[in-house]
């Protein structure tokens, strides 16, 4: 339908498609943000032995996040004196606007996708690197020494660990031979990629929780020595707008893995009259489950020992991925 | 011309691109000067899209957009730039600088009036990027290759030099 609509003629009718279905995009991804924070909170209940929201919205806290989105609206927005105002104001556009770009790659059925670009993976990974910039001025522009430690922070590590992030998906690449994530989906129909590049995967894996921000790599927002990081000064919605990307930035990477190395919307042998979509939530709810779960279960590491970790050990590591299925690819072609 | 929307997207683009620069030549604190950067580099990428190279425009955000301006904020951040420039004044100054923009944008325009492009085969924006690979280690490996030992001299300087302010640090 999407293809359709690109090749037809531009007219004022056609904008308002695609403003008409990017809104319900994001209303789609303002759900699953909202269900998603309940069931994060859920979860980490029960693996600590807690009962998580039960309060509003029934036995299940079901209005728990509205409530709390709810309350951020109203929150005062405040603005420190010695901030520097338009980037403090700016910082959190530049923070969620690519947050929101990388979903318009991401096919997420074979007929639910919105731009099926020719170099779409790049695409990705060069858009959400804009982030790092509006986080790092949210830290600057706060003119507070917590906030940029946590700029900081959030700038060295989102920049260490895209590296190994992109490295170990060149194995992907030169398996399919392609760029494009539908290629790479359409690759995947016999055997999914995280049984051919298993080492890729746990690099993947590990660089996208790093790249997420989340525990055990959350020292840009280390609450028990920086307060709250590169968001300290902010308050009311344009605290939530960095949640929110946060949140996006999830969705997006849980997709992305999905697609990458779980085989998108493809089906398990003898069980594709289940439909491509909810396959693909069946793998998409299975990513985000093992996200929120190292998110309980794992200590936050030491700055050092996060550089080293990126550096020393999985960028090698995606090296050898890369070489190591060259010369596979090379010997197969051989015989 | 008619109007279509390629045309309204390149002068959306071609305006923050310009305006970006302008703002980083007359804003006065650097770390705005750096922002106004990543505009014009954003919409660089942008016009790169619009001429269908879309390696090329997501290499630019990649390393311009991405990684080049993290490394600025970085340093001026870290370095706790927080002076900004003076204004510069001056009355003559200021009329020669004009008649030297007139004379550069009647350059450029005698430059570009008549300039006859070449038609180009009109595959160039199919799957680009393998085009980019393939002539890359095809007709042009002899420069690549000298060009990835240009980096490592550059990487291995960049060590050597942070490796002796570090022993200097040291010993003061």
């Amino acid at each position: 339908m999407i293809k359709d609509l690109l090749h037809s003629t531009p007219s004022l009718l056609n904008f308002g498609i695609f403003f008409g279905l990017a809104v319900l995009l994001l209303f789609v991804v303002l759900g699953f943000v909202t269900y998603g924070i309940l069931s994060e909170r859920k979860i980490m209940g029960f693996m600590q032995l807690r009962v998580g929201p039960n309060q509003i919205g029934g036995k299940w806290g079901l209005l728990q996040t509205v409530a709390d989105v709810l309350k951020l609206l109203i929150k005062e927005d405040t603005i420190p004196k010695k901030a520097d105002k338009p980037l403090y104001i700016l910082a959190p556009v530049i923070a969620f606007a690519p947050a929101f770009m990388v979903l318009a790659a991401l096919p997420f059925t074979d007929a639910f996708q919105f731009a099926d670009i020719g170099v779409g993976l790049l695409y990705y990974m060069a858009i959400s690197g804009i982030s790092t910039i509006g986080i790092v001025t949210a830290g600057w522009a706060s003119n507070n020494k917590y906030s940029l430690i946590g700029g900081m922070r959030a700038a060295a590590q989102m920049i260490s660990y895209e590296i190994p992030l992109v490295m170990s998906l060149v194995g992907i690449v030169l398996l399919t031979g392609s760029l494009n994530l539908n290629e790479i989906v359409a690759a995947q129909e016999k055997v999914w990629f995280i049984f051919l590049q298993p080492i890729a995967f746990i690099v993947f894996f590990i660089a996208s929780v790093a790249e997420l921000n989340r525990v055990p790599f959350d020292l840009p927002e280390a609450e028990s020595e920086l307060v709250a990081g590169y968001h300290v000064e902010y308050s009311g919605f344009r605290w939530a707008f960095f949640m929110l990307s946060e949140y996006v930035y999830m969705f997006a990477m849980a997709t992305l893995t999905t697609v990458l190395f779980l085989g998108g919307w493809n089906s398990i042998p003898f069980l594709d009259f289940i439909p491509a979509a909810i396959w693909f939530g069946l793998k998409f709810s299975a990513v985000f489950y093992v996200l929120v779960w190292i998110r309980v279960t794992f200590p936050r590491i030491r700055a050092d020992q996060l550089m080293e970790f990126g550096w020393k050990v999985l960028l090698p590591v995606a090296l050898a991925n890369i070489f190591l299925t060259a010369l596979i690819k090379e010997l197969i072609n051989l015989f | 011309m008619t109007l279509s929307g390629e045309l309204i997207a390149f002068f959306g683009l071609a305006l923050v691109a310009i305006l970006g620069g302008v703002l980083l030549i007359t804003l006065t604190k650097v770390v705005h000067m750096v922002i106004a950067l990543v505009f014009t580099f954003l919409s660089i990428a942008g016009i790169y899209l619009l001429l269908s190279a879309e390696f090329v425009a997501v290499v630019q955000i990649l390393i311009y957009s991405g990684a080049i301006t993290i490394v600025m904020l970085f340093g001026i951040m870290l370095t706790k730039h927080q002076e900004s420039d003076e204004p510069a004044k001056g009355g003559w100054g200021k009329i020669t600088l004009l008649l030297a923009i007139a004379g550069f944008a009647v350059a450029v325009y005698l430059g570009i009036y008549n300039l006859d492009i070449p038609v180009q085969p009109a595959t160039l924006h199919e799957e680009n990027t393998k085009q980019i690979g393939i002539e890359l280690f095809s007709k042009y490996v002899i420069p690549f290759e000298v060009m990835s030992v240009l980096l490592l001299v550059a990487l291995v300087g960049a060590i050597v030099l942070a490796k002796k302010d570090d022993e200097e640090g040291d010993q003061s």
